[in-house]
């Protein structure tokens, strides 16, 4: 029993030596490191952003670390933690939550260490260094615009909405009903939350048609739906008399747009939001003045002008 | 030996007071929806658009329903799904390889895991909960690495007419695989040796031992099932959509143990009839058709699903207290 003990001391005091030793190591370094914190990775929007953060970072020759949140605000809440135990010289941050990260966003700037919120604003923005984005409200209104100066500005409208609560969900949304305040002759017929989801939104729409309500435009929270009324539009081969709109310009709403069939999408400027932030972060870390808000503009994309977006 | 056959008999009976209890509520859910939506809900166009979005889930439903019979779960089918329609949709794109190269690489991927699912289930003896717990995560993971996180579009008209054509002008090709794969599956489960040997099983795992069923081998054949159908339903799913998106097929695997478990399958296994599945992935497709027509919030249509699972189980629980 009693050598038992003293191995565990011994192992426990080890552990604790080794710890020691490698908080050391880490704080000796002098390299600057840079993190990005993603809500997730499994979008085309999420992609896009990591990327152009990181095209940014290696041209601007910075060591950057990529975290992946999984959608899992208490996951970030520790990446973000650790990054900061670790030393990191600056974060940039696209919150899974926009609740939920406010004190570790908190905790960092406080421990001097500037934070760049990309895309999505948490609820207490003061605690931030900087924002970088969209007002999501501003993408819904020329969403919804587009949509409604092609009816005509009379007719029958149905929204396609991302998961309740979300803030692009809630912005964008807003932004419609903005609008329709000029359109009096538009109504809503239908709105539902597809969860940002091509599968979801294809159910929806099917069933949607099969109410016989007249829809003469279906307006989507973002691209992934549209594309799902799309087929379900095509399917019933209602193209001509169903109008698609989308948002967020992802690769696959750029080539339903070239083809003439997805009526337009909006892009949020996904690389500008992310090379701006990474930039921003670089600033911050040279000590150079930002501005505590930094907003990029939507692009409307149609037909027209759809070969400047395909890669 | 006469025990057995006493087992047998109020296992039969104790199912059919269940799908009785099923098929009721199925027909007064299906009698509501027509007298608030004459127009729509009922029209044969709308019927057979029901049929259509029950389909993959049907599908999927046969495979989880052995499972369960089996004494088992699987929690993988949604990832598996994805999994395979992204394969399915990297293998389609034009001018690249004949449809059947796409087809056979996405039920390979799919039967595959549902072999190492098995195989960690009989030989490994990790409850079937965690083991497909993890693949579901590991499935979805290596989803979205195959698909670099993005949905994978640009695919042919032929793999598009997969799921996407009609037998007749009328019936589309979904409820075609649908009502083939649940006859031969109700056929495997109810005609063969194999499948008295997965309700034996389920029923009782030492029983079974004992009387020489080779329990393990047949643990992984109903996970490599699960896993199979699940890779043919991610084929449509992506032929559906006409895209491999990694990000598809999330909870699917809970609306298929919803319709096994709706359609009066035991949870704890050894008993449950096909037909009761069928329905109950009816009724699944149905609440959200008629939802969905009459314009009610996909929130609302949450809580009316879970009460309907609730009401099934109760409906399970007095069936067995009764005997």
């Amino acid at each position: 029993m009693r050598t038992r003990k003293w191995i565990t001391l011994i192992v426990v005091s080890l552990l604790i030596v080794t710890l020691l030793v490698s908080c050391t190591g880490t704080k000796g370094t002098k390299a600057e490191k840079y993190g990005l914190f993603m809500s997730h990775m499994t979008n085309a929007f999420t992609i896009e952003m990591s990327d152009a953060v990181k095209s940014k970072a290696s041209e601007l020759g910075l060591d950057l670390t990529v975290y992946d949140g999984g959608q899992d605000p208490a996951k970030q809440v520790s990446q973000v933690e650790t990054a900061v135990t670790q030393g990191i010289s600056c974060i940039v941050i696209e919150p899974a939550s926009v609740d939920g990260l406010v004190p570790a966003i908190e905790s960092a700037t406080k421990a001097g260490i500037p934070v760049v919120v990309v895309n999505q604003m948490i609820s207490k923005p003061e605690v931030a260094s900087s924002f970088v984005g969209v007002k999501n409200v501003e993408g819904g209104e020329l969403e919804m615009k587009t949509a409604a100066e092609a009816m005509g500005g009379k007719g029958n409208v149905a929204f396609l909405l991302g998961p309740m609560g979300s803030d692009a969900q809630l912005g964008r949304t807003e932004g419609y009903y903005n609008v329709l305040k000029d359109y009096p002759d538009i109504k809503v017929v239908f709105e539902q939350s597809a969860n940002w989801k091509t599968d979801e939104a294809l159910t929806i729409v099917e069933n949607w048609l099969q109410s016989g309500t007249e829809i003469n435009a279906i307006v989507a929270n973002n691209d992934g739906m549209a594309l799902g009324a799309l087929k379900a539009v095509e399917d019933a081969q209602l193209l001509d008399k169903i109008k698609v709109y989308g948002l967020d310009a992802t690769p696959d709403a750029l080539a339903a747009v070239k083809e003439g069939k997805l009526a337009a999408t909006i892009s949020q400027s996904t690389t500008e939001q992310g090379k701006v932030a990474m930039e921003t972060c670089y600033k911050l870390v040279k000590g150079e003045p930002v501005e505590k808000e930094i907003y990029v503009q939507f692009t409307l994309i149609t037909l027209e002008n759809v070969d400047d977006y395909l890669k | 030996m006469s025990e057995k056959a006493i087992n047998e008999k109020s296992r039969v009976n104790l199912a059919s007071i269940r799908e009785l209890g099923i098929f009721a509520a199925f027909v007064i859910i299906m009698v509501i929806l027509m007298i608030l939506s004459p127009n729509a809900f009922a029209r044969p166009a709308n019927l057979i658009n029901i049929l259509k979005q029950a389909s993959i889930n049907g599908i999927l439903a046969t495979g989880m329903m052995y499972v369960i019979i089996s004494g088992g779960i699987d929690l993988s089918v949604g990832s598996i799904v994805a999994l395979s329609g992204v394969i399915a949709a990297s293998f389609a794109h034009p001018g690249e390889y004949p449809l059947i190269v796409p087809i056979v690489l996405a039920i390979v991927t799919g039967a595959l895991v549902g072999f190492l699912n098995g195989v960690g289930v009989a030989y490994g003896n990790i409850p079937p909960f965690i083991v497909t717990l993890g693949t579901m995560t590991i499935v979805r993971g290596i989803a979205l690495i195959a698909a670099n996180g993005q949905p994978v579009f640009n695919v042919t008209k032929e793999f598009e007419r997969l799921a996407g054509g009609f037998v007749f002008g009328v019936i589309p090709n979904l409820v075609v695989y649908f009502i083939v794969i649940t006859l031969i599956l109700a056929f495997i489960l109810t005609r063969t040796v194999f499948g008295r040997r997965v309700y034996a099983i389920g029923g009782n795992e030492t029983a079974a031992q004992v009387s020489g069923i080779n329990v393990e081998r047949i643990k992984v054949a109903v996970y490599t099932l699960c896993g199979f159908l699940a890779g043919i339903a991610g084929i449509l799913l992506a032929s559906r959509i006409i895209s491999g998106n990694p990000t598809s097929g999330q909870a699917y695997e809970l609306d298929a143990i919803a319709a096994v478990i709706i359609g009066g399958v035991s949870m704890s296994g050894g008993a449950g009839k096909w037909y009761g599945t069928v329905i109950g992935a009816l009724l699944i497709a149905v609440i959200s058709n008629g939802l969905d027509i009459l314009n009610v919030s996909s929130h609302f249509q949450l809580i009316i699903k879970g009460l309907i699972i609730i009401i099934a189980v109760l409906i399970d629980i007095k069936g067995k207290r009764k005997l």
